[in-house]
């Protein structure tokens, strides 16, 4: 079970490669699997046993897989520390402000349509 | 007769498993600590980071070298994104209910996320590498590195930025949200998710269902969203 599902994941990220070296060079290979598995998914209407399986176990293990790439940053201990405050500075102020504009403009949007849906 | 102690301590660093077993020990800790503490700013991907980089430091390692010891890790990494479209699709089952307010939130919203970040570390000077880095900020970290990467960031810097960025939303989210007037539970969830992505969507779970399912909802649509439309854009830009 888990091993069919795991096959269908690659299956799509090596396709995903494939279109990425063919013709789509501007889309990663492995988002371009993620695309097609969806596309798939919405055609079948629902998600098999074995993909299930073998996409819950290993989305579980996603903050380790993660590791490896994000201790790449002792390369640029010094690029981060020269730059330390603009880009904490842009972090916390841009997420402050999209976050307070995300919620504000979506309860906006619920509003309108509940008023229209009420008038109706 | 005298032990060779340091042919020994050189051939379990240089050990093409060295780097995966390192990472195990220090992910499996961080969880524990993680766990124990419920602290929102010990996640488990930051502290096993520092950890690992801790241990390469004391052993004198390179990055170079830790990267091919953990590429049993790092081989996964690819199908566990694809992976990523089966929580996609679970979660869209909710887009029904609220269709245009989703998807004009999504547009608008995601696009002041991006454009806010890069703008505001390009007006306090960072460096090119570092804003192409900044761009996928709010999405979830396999999505960023890739675009991150793709665009002329870099995969590490731009992981380490999405979970500044979604600790940071988790703790102040809430309360920011509340003080700004946005009581409606979707509302909070769509935009705890949009910008906070996998973080975000935890806490928006401790408010409510709805909120978390909607935080959930959110995460993943932006993420494909931003996949697909940064790069696009980066290319029509440049």
């Amino acid at each position: 079970m888990l091993l069919r599902g795991l096959s269908w994941l690659v299956l799509c990220q090596l396709l995903g490669t494939a279109l990425n070296a063919l013709f789509l060079s501007i889309l990663p290979g492995p988002i371009i699997g993620m695309l097609l598995l969806f596309v798939f998914l919405l055609v079948r209407g629902e998600v098999g046993e074995p993909l299930h399986l073998a996409s819950s176990s290993l989305l579980k293990y996603l903050p380790l897989l993660l590791v490896p790439p994000a201790v790449g940053v002792m390369a640029y201990a010094e690029a981060i520390l020269a730059d330390f405050w603009a880009v904490v500075g842009a972090l916390v102020l841009s997420l402050v402000l999209s976050l307070v504009f995300a919620g504000w403009m979506m309860q906006a949007l619920i509003e309108r349509q509940q008023r229209r849906r009420g008038k109706a | 007769m005298s032990l060779d102690w340091y042919g020994a301590w050189q051939a379990v660093t240089h050990h093409p498993l060295f780097g995966a077993g390192v990472t195990l020990g220090a992910y499996q800790l961080s969880i524990a600590v993680y766990e124990r503490t419920r602290w929102v700013f010990l996640q488990p991907v930051l502290v096993s980071m520092l950890i690992v980089i801790s241990v390469l430091m004391l052993c004198g390692l390179s990055f170079a070298e830790y990267r091919v010891s953990a590429e049993a890790l790092t081989l996964f990494l690819g199908p566990a994104t694809v992976a990523l479209a089966v929580p996609l699709f679970l979660n869209l089952r909710r887009i029904r209910q609220l269709f245009w307010p989703i998807v004009l939130t999504l547009f608008v919203a995601g696009v002041v996320a991006t454009v806010l970040g890069v703008a505001f570390a390009w007006w306090f000077g960072a460096q090119d590498f570092i804003l192409m880095s900044m761009a996928p900020k709010s999405v979830t970290s396999p999505i960023a590195m890739l675009v991150a990467s793709q665009i002329g960031g870099i995969a590490a810097l731009a992981a380490v930025f999405v979970m500044i960025t979604g600790v940071v939303g988790a703790i102040l989210g809430p309360s920011l949200l509340r003080a700004c007037g946005v009581r409606n539970h979707a509302a909070m969830g769509m935009a705890l998710g949009m910008t906070a992505h996998a973080v975000g969507t935890a806490r928006a779970m401790q408010e409510s269902e709805e909120c978390g399912a909607f935080a959930a909802l959110a995460m993943s649509l932006m993420g494909m969203i931003t996949a697909v439309l940064l790069p696009l854009s980066f290319v029509m830009l440049s």
